[in-house]
């Protein structure tokens, strides 16, 4: 039998600098890897152990794969000792993803706040390879300071894409910046008009979820129109372990992509 | 389904026929501190040992132990070979009771391809043990104190998921096959086995009606209006904080559970590279749903047992389409604050009533 806990060695090809604390990997799985707009996987660090992250790149791409990591624990601080050409262990796709088919035809908002734009660059990405099947993008991506802000190298390509808008925030008033200032919330107060037929897909902290999940729901959006990228322990990734549990669901299984209608019963599901 | 009956002496002879070609346990009798303990299970060797005891209520193990290893390597790494390398002897497992049984739908929901996963979720690890394992199943012949399947649904004697059941009646057993692999149990020993008569059927059937009437009787103060699998646990925060008041998060209960099936990889190094562990892991540990980041959506240790007991009656539920509490007892037979399972679910009942 198949064995479902072994990881595929992959070798990092690119390690790229977002912020003091966040980098971007590429890697070249040795075995087929590929995934959906959303999915995650689970990374190895040889010895130290597995954490489960989405990737962000775009999934049309298959021979190699991009994760954008913010250093939060030991897994990540690892992984942080290792150089271009050495090997970690991956395993997936696991979780649900994105069903672009449901975009079709629709105004697509991506809310961002973090480095939980990482994620939403892969979902970004996958739409721009069919922007004409959508009626509008619009990413509205919150950061700390503009240090803190990742793909800044990339964003201007983004602006320049077809029907597409990018508007950007940071939460406090800084000597380099002359934008918007505020926690993400600010940039939805002109959201689009159709709010009855328009997606929101979001990610980011569980405090910055909780918030505009509100503030989309004040608006207009339909709870099952408004998709959150779920942050639980994703251990196994195959709904076995336990440990992303969430009532009935299991957030490696069912998410980790979850519309807030799905999630509603839950007194406080972020 | 076929029924003999085998003779006392007869079974213990059958034991130690299975024991030539299988690895066989029974549970035993043993004393801690000359204090006689909850019998349990022992490898039987070149003799079948007269401390066997097959009388009473579950051996303080449950059968998940040999199914899903408190600890057990699942992966060697880095490695291009895509097959699990499962060690998974064929074995002989004498004594769950009823509710063992049930807890082991659990596991095969969960761990086996069913109509929860698809194919590509199947456990080898799980699986080909499993596969392995001959389950010879017991009619309960004395519950504990602690005892109470039949307020979940159940029952002191299995009605299915057993290869072979025995039944004590005078002089031996009532044998009944269950599977093909119970069959097999039984090929080549119709030496050791008789006609089963009505007289012992008319026992067996008159045990089993005496044994859920004494469950169900000393249960009734903890009855409830609501049916086992209709329960809502929701609660409030003051009578979680009250019903956890004891709990000090040591997780006995989740490792006693015939249910309880999460785990926790661990890595490390080994020989010639690294290897993965599968570890039992416990719900009432505060770092168990924490994340990377710190957060944590069960921070609190109330939340975490509310979790643990809804996950039995409600989550499981809604999932698997199975209450997974079996009333085998043992949360409370093991727990060092003396939560007892019964009290707090009539304790949360009473109190969503009352609001």
């Amino acid at each position: 039998m198949k064995n479902i806990y072994r990881p595929i060695e992959s070798v990092i090809e690119d390690i790229k600098p977002e912020t003091s604390n966040i980098t971007t990997y590429r890697f070249r799985p040795k075995e087929p890897l590929t995934f959906a707009a959303g999915q995650f996987v689970e990374l190895t660090v040889p010895g130290v152990g597995e954490a489960p992250f989405t990737p962000s790149s775009n999934p049309n791409v298959k021979d190699t794969l991009e994760i954008t990591i913010m250093r939060v624990g030991r897994v990540t601080e690892a992984l942080e000792g290792l150089k271009v050409g050495e090997t970690v262990g991956l395993r997936g796709p696991y979780g649900n993803g994105y069903d672009l088919s449901d975009f079709d035809g629709k105004e697509i908002l991506i809310i961002g706040g973090g480095v939980g734009l990482a994620p939403l660059r892969s979902l970004i990405l996958a739409l721009f390879d069919n922007i004409d099947r959508y009626k509008g993008i619009s990413i509205r991506y919150g950061a700390r300071t503009p240090d803190d802000i990742v793909y800044r190298d990339l964003i201007p390509e983004w602006e320049k894409m077809k029907n597409t808008e990018v508007m950007l925030t940071i939460d406090a008033p800084h000597p380099e910046w002359s934008g918007t200032v505020g926690v993400v919330t600010v940039l939805l107060e002109r959201v689009p008009a159709a709010t009855e037929t328009a997606v929101a897909c979001v990610c980011g902290p569980p405090i910055m979820l909780k918030f505009v999940n509100l503030k989309l729901l004040e608006k207009g959006f339909k709870p099952e129109n408004i998709y959150h990228s779920m942050e639980r322990n994703m251990s196994c990734g195959l709904g076995k372990c336990g440990h992303c549990m969430m009532g009935e669901f299991y957030i490696c299984k069912d998410g980790p992509v979850m519309t807030a209608a799905q999630i509603e019963k839950f007194e406080d599901p972020f | 389904m076929k029924e003999v009956f085998i003779g006392r002496e007869n079974l213990v002879r059958l034991i130690g026929r299975w024991a030539k070609d299988y690895r066989v346990y029974v549970p035993v009798t043993f004393e801690i501190m000359n204090e006689p303990e909850t019998p349990d299970y022992a490898l039987v060797g070149d003799e079948v040992p007269d401390t066997m005891e097959l009388r009473g209520a579950a051996p303080a193990t449950s059968p998940k132990t040999f199914l899903f290893y408190p600890r057990e390597v699942v992966s060697h790494y880095p490695s291009s070979d895509d097959s699990a390398q499962v060690d998974a002897p064929p074995t002989v497992l004498v004594g769950p009771r009823a509710c063992d049984l049930r807890g082991l739908q659990k596991f095969d929901k969960v761990y086996w391809s069913t109509e929860h996963f698809t194919e590509e979720y199947d456990d080898p690890f799980y699986i080909e043990k499993r596969k392995n394992t001959f389950i010879v199943s017991l009619d309960c012949t004395g519950a504990k104190e602690t005892c109470f399947c039949t307020t979940v649904g159940g029952s002191p004697h299995p009605e299915d998921g057993y290869d072979l059941n025995l039944a004590p009646v005078e002089g031996g057993y009532v044998v009944a096959v269950g599977s093909e692999k119970g069959e097999a149990l039984l090929a080549g020993s119709d030496d050791l086995v008789n006609q089963l008569n009505d007289t012992q059927t008319q026992e067996r059937d008159r045990n089993r009606r005496s044994m859920t009437e004494a469950v169900t009787r000393q249960n009734a103060e903890f009855s409830v209006d609501t049916p086992h699998d209709k329960m809502d646990l929701e609660g409030t925060r003051e009578v979680w904080a009250d019903v956890t008041q004891n709990c000090v998060g040591c997780g006995a209960c989740n490792r006693t559970c015939p249910t309880c099936t999460c785990f926790l990889l661990v890595d490390q190094q080994a020989k010639g590279g690294y290897e993965r562990t599968r570890n039992w892991d416990t719900c009432l540990s505060i770092g168990f749903a924490r994340t990377g980041g710190g957060g944590n959506s069960r921070a609190e240790l109330p939340q975490r047992l509310e979790n643990r007991l809804r996950c039995k009656f409600e989550h499981s539920r809604d999932r698997y389409g199975i209450v997974t509490c079996t009333g085998c007892g043992r949360c409370i037979d093991v727990c060092m604050g003396r939560i007892d399972m019964r009290q707090a679910i009539r304790d949360v009942v009473t109190e969503m009533a009352k609001a």
